[in-house]
């Protein structure tokens, strides 16, 4: 039996946060503030908007679309987004062909600096386990309907490259600004297991 | 060292790539047909099983990056190439399935041989 | 190793069931959690492929049924343990003590 050590459940997990926390606090090994400081730059500074800006330019800008896809990682580092878990960025064009999915079977890498911390499904078995084997069913899941001559390619990030989806461009919003098409790119839209917003009323 | 609230910002800018300035030669270039090693370690690896045994094509060499099966162990960074290699769905998940969607898995030199 | 982790092509794990509009933590503990990677990494010497192999030795029925955050939590005590950072016992105690306190 794995764990034998085990015995007794877990305790509660905000205990055993704070049981961790203050033990290394005592200890003189960790600053508090710094939690602070990492929980408020993820929760309110960092997040899919930023992704929403980098692709509203390559919709917008076809020398900047084709720097992001020969190297992702300065393309992105011109916003100034960059860093941890985005070290090493690849973005991958959807195309009325093509349609691209990312997911880390193996755990939860996930392109931070663009996107913010990923959702829990994107973490969990279930999308973990089904969207490399049956990514059409996991697209239904999410109401996303392709054509069945579609080509869907899968991206497992086993490594440290950090995959995001540049969505195709909706019909119809050539008359928009660069602003107005940022609106129109959704979290899901870059991970792939949604579309772009169509118009600034849905 | 101790994390202030001072230096988060520096650190989450910079992040910790684990590219390594290394010169290694790669095993492979782009349009190479590989197979998957049957590694089956009891440590760590970044080699998830249902590609174990399968064929797939090199797509892209990303560079050279430190190898997690070793990193992990306290055995050192091994740097070598790591790789987008393309397989079909009907290579890794049977007849049932699309003839025409396929996967990209990013595998190290370490976890494929030649065909 | 050929873990539980390991999940790619697995059947009968159920919907994906996606949350709308979730937030980017569930509670204020998830939050500390998340912040305790990067301020014990800095000092304690592990990697990242460390710390996911701490998590891949998780019981495999716990695995499954717990939540992300509280992954983290088994490898942070795996890791911080293991070098002898922190005891089974000073965590054991301190989390007997904040039992008991009222909240």
């Amino acid at each position: 039996m794995p764990n034998a050590h085990k015995t007794m459940p877990e305790p509660d997990p905000a205990i055993r946060v704070r049981a961790l926390e203050s033990l290394l606090i005592e200890k003189g090994l960790i600053d508090p503030k710094a939690i602070d400081a990492l929980v408020d730059t993820y929760e309110h500074k960092v997040g899919p908007r930023n992704g929403a800006r980098v692709m509203a330019r390559a919709w917008t800008d076809p020398a900047y679309k084709q720097r992001l896809l020969d190297d992702a990682t300065s393309a992105i580092k011109e916003f100034g987004f960059s860093g941890l878990q985005g070290e090493d960025m690849v973005v991958v064009e959807n195309t009325p062909e093509v349609h691209n999915l990312v997911v880390c079977t193996l755990c939860s890498c996930y392109p931070w600096p663009t996107l913010g911390l990923p959702p829990v499904w994107y973490k969990s078995a279930p999308y973990r386990a089904r969207a490399v084997s049956d990514p059409r069913g996991v697209l239904d899941e999410f109401g996303v309907e392709l054509p069945e001559t579609t080509e869907i390619r899968v991206w497992d990030t086993t490594a440290e490259l950090r995959y995001l989806v540049l969505p195709e461009r909706p019909a119809g919003t050539e008359g928009l600004s660069e602003a107005q098409l940022e609106a129109l790119v959704t979290r899901d839209s870059m991970i792939g297991v949604g579309q772009p917003k169509k118009s600034m009323q849905s | 060292m101790l994390l202030t609230a001072e230096l988060v910002p520096a650190i989450t800018s910079a992040g910790a790539s684990a590219r390594v300035a290394a010169h290694v030669a790669p095993r492979f270039r782009v349009g190479d047909a590989v197979l998957i090693r049957n590694w089956q370690p009891t440590t760590h690896t970044r080699l998830p099983g249902y590609i174990r045994g399968k064929k797939g094509i090199v797509e892209k060499d990303y560079g050279v990056f430190a190898f997690p099966d070793t990193h992990a162990h306290g055995k050192g960074e091994k740097p070598q190439h790591c790789y987008s290699v393309r397989f079909t769905a009907r290579e890794l998940w049977g007849e049932q399935a699309s003839d025409r969607d396929s996967l990209r898995v990013d595998v190290f030199d370490d976890y494929m041989d030649p065909r | 190793m050929n873990g539980i982790h390991d999940l790619g092509g697995r059947h009968g794990l159920g919907p994906i069931n996606p949350e709308p509009n979730e937030p980017v933590f569930h509670a204020p503990w998830e939050g500390r959690a998340f912040g305790l990677f990067a301020a014990t990494f800095v000092f304690a010497g592990y990697t990242v492929d460390e710390f996911r192999h701490a998590i891949e030795n998780m019981d495999p029925a716990h695995y499954l049924e717990s939540s992300y955050y509280e992954h983290w939590m088994s490898a942070f005590e795996n890791l911080l343990t293991k070098r002898g950072i922190v005891t089974r016992e000073e965590l054991d105690a301190k989390v007997a003590a904040l039992s008991k306190e009222p909240n």
